[in-house]
């Protein structure tokens, strides 16, 4: 039997409303454990008060009637659909921890052919081919116009 | 006022010197492009060329430089309107309107409508430059800590009118903005929510957290999308409409003065400007209209404010900075490192004895602006053609760009990884109601209302209310914000008997 009759579990904002008073709580004690000064907390704290308070309001569209249009949001999107945003999510997270370490070519070809795969492009050829033009092409005119050296690999 | 014999010798300079002239245009071109690459702020365009400017004269390389400013200025409302990017801090509120309308089909009109109102917000600010240069630096002078405050609250204010559909959502998304905003040292000293990543001692980077929050977060949830406009007859390129919108923005002549007006004066306060001018501007035409909820579904009036705005903000800038010798942002830094490179020293002293240069850069200014209007038009037109590429092409590529632009900001992979956690809150927060832009104006604003507050507490030692007494300034700007508070919910109060009228009809 469910807990709430009639009401809908949005996990995703569930997870979102968590997530923002989780960093909230997680600031205010690190915060507090720097110094109790006033000149430490004079904003943070109320402002992360009033947060926790404004999270509370909002709980009624985590879970929102079954009937309601904010149950309803999503509905219409398939598991693929999602798939496809939280695999350019991954790519990116990716793309953003490895520029650095296996150099910014083999970073933004890869992502490239990834990413154009994900967002729907089947033509193998076309795919390698567009990512190996734009990578040169981004790595050469990019950093000449930008004075941070970015780290390479193979160009 | 107006020096006569100042103005004299500054026609006498500019006319002398064709070198002044000719570096015009290459600046407003090397301003628009590297404007319009999202991740390039106008400050970056500026530091670019600095060095060129080295062995150039003082007059030609300060007119180069601001050429630079002026084009880049405008070049950044390219991807605010066409991606959604907001190059800059100061192209924020141009995305609101301008890129629904861009996805409406209607992205010639509203790059059309975006050049008018720059060509005529950075014109206006020149000329209220010209007239009150003198009174405004005495002005700028008496600013303390709570006059910053209030203008910062004032820009705070802006989340609750920013807020979409649900009230409690937008005030969260913005207080948690404000919050991640704090993250660092802050004024006194303290260092908190760092969680031992040195590269946050200075706070969350800035620009790859917008670039995250607004534009990957927008890349993201269009992987499903074939084409940003999804009618094809709609992407057509068309420099006719692109001139409609040059005629449209030119309708609202009110408009462009009340965003010029904001923009000069909040351009002319230190380590405000233009940033937030513009969603000041955006706000109060939006509290003016007679339909509110138009804007942010692609109501070209936002975009018209708010690119009034930022393009004035750039004069009052330039006030503050001749006036004072104080940089309001970035690129103003750059104006008086340029200054420094040539032995002159910018400040009271520098307008007291040059004058002549200060009127001669005032109408090299004017020159740009013009110049802009036809430059810009031929940039515009071919910076279009990014609604006919696919997504599947376009998505890819912009992040990757983004990545770069957001690694070159930050000189380290801290910019792409700020870029990426802001990205997916930016997703998340989009797909469950949130304004996304009100976490963005908190963000921005968090550190400025933090450090002037305690500035305040600092100098009052508590006692807000004497100290404030003492301040008629900042109680003339707490009154103004009552007042448009008080507005704002009475004409919200009239719209709701109107409709329950016409309900009842």
């Amino acid at each position: 039997m469910s807990i709430l009759p009639n009401r809908r579990v949005v996990w995703g904002h569930l997870a979102l409303v968590t997530v923002i008073v989780g960093i909230t709580i997680a600031y205010i004690f690190d915060a507090r454990g720097v110094s109790t000064r006033a000149t430490n907390l004079l904003l943070i704290q109320p402002l992360a008060v009033l947060i926790v308070i404004l999270a509370a309001f909002v709980l009624p569209g985590i879970f929102p009637p079954v009937t309601s249009d904010e149950a309803k949001m999503h509905d219409g999107e398939t598991r693929m659909d999602l798939a496809r945003a939280l695999g350019i999510i991954v790519a990116l997270g990716v793309l953003a921890f490895t520029l650095e370490r296996i150099g910014f070519d083999i970073a933004t070809f890869g992502f490239m052919v990834v990413t154009l795969a994900i967002c729907g492009e089947r033509r193998w050829w076309v795919n390698l081919g567009f990512s190996a033009i734009f990578t040169v092409a981004l790595i050469y005119g990019y950093g000449a116009i930008t004075p941070f050296p970015f780290p390479l690999t193979v160009l | 006022m107006i020096e006569l014999d100042a103005v004299a010798g500054a026609f006498e300079l500019l006319t002398s010197d064709a070198s002044a002239w000719l570096l015009l245009i290459p600046g407003l071109l090397v301003g628009l492009v590297f404007g319009a690459m999202p991740g390039i702020s106008i400050t970056m365009a500026m530091a670019f060329a600095l060095p060129a400017t080295l062995y150039m004269d003082f007059l030609p390389a300060i007119i180069f430089l601001t050429a630079i400013y002026t084009g880049a200025g405008f070049g950044g409302s390219v991807p605010a309107v066409l991606m959604n990017i907001p190059g800059t801090s100061s192209a924020l509120a141009t995305t609101f309107d301008g890129y629904p309308m861009a996805r409406a089909g209607r992205h010639n009109e509203a790059l059309g409508v975006a050049l008018a109102s720059s060509v005529l917000g950075c014109l206006g600010s020149y000329l209220v430059l010209f007239v009150v240069i003198g009174p405004v630096a005495g002005l700028v002078l008496k600013l303390g800590p709570l006059e910053m405050f209030a203008v910062a609250v004032w820009g705070m204010l802006l989340l609750g009118s920013l807020a979409g559909t649900y009230m409690a959502r937008g005030l969260l998304a913005g207080a948690f903005g404000v919050l991640l905003g704090t993250i660092g040292f802050n004024s006194a000293g303290f260092v908190r929510g760092t969680m031992g990543v040195p590269w946050l001692l200075d706070g969350v980077p800035q620009i790859p957290a917008m670039m995250g929050l607004l534009a990957a977060s927008q890349l993201i949830a269009l992987v499903n999308t074939t084409y940003i406009i999804s009618d094809e007859s709609a992407r057509k390129i068309s420099f006719s409409k692109t001139l409609a919108g040059l005629r449209l923005a030119l309708q609202y002549p009110k408009i462009i003065l009340r965003g010029s007006a904001i923009g000069v004066i909040i351009g002319s306060i230190p380590g405000v400007g233009s940033s937030i001018s513009n969603l000041l501007s955006y706000s109060e035409t939006r509290r003016n209209s007679d339909d509110p909820d138009s804007f942010g579904q692609g109501n070209p009036q936002g975009v018209i404010a708010a690119e009034a705005a930022n393009s004035s903000s750039e004069g009052g800038a330039m006030g503050t900075m001749l006036a004072l010798g104080i940089p309001g942002g970035g690129a103003t830094a750059i104006l008086l490192a340029a200054f420094a490179m040539h032995n002159i020293v910018g400040g009271p002293s520098f307008i007291a004895n040059n004058k002549d240069i200060v009127y001669a850069l005032i109408f090299s200014n004017f020159a740009q602006a013009i110049l802009l209007l036809f430059v810009g038009l031929g940039f515009v037109y071919f910076a279009s053609y990014i609604v006919r590429v696919p997504l599947r092409f376009l998505i890819p590529s912009v992040l990757v760009v983004s990545n770069f632009g957001a690694y070159a900001i930050e000189g380290s992979a801290a910019g792409p990884i700020t870029l990426w956690i802001f990205a997916i809150l930016g997703w998340a927060m989009a797909r469950y109601g949130y304004p996304v832009a009100a976490a963005v104006v908190g963000l921005l604003l968090g550190s400025l209302l933090e450090s002037n507050l305690l500035r305040t507490y600092q100098i009052s030692g508590g006692d807000y209310l004497t100290y404030a007494a003492e301040r008629p300034a900042a109680l003339v700007v707490f009154g103004l914000m009552i007042l448009s508070i008080a507005l704002q919910s009475i004409s919200k109060r009239r719209r709701a008997r109107k409709l329950a009228e016409a309900v009842r009809k």
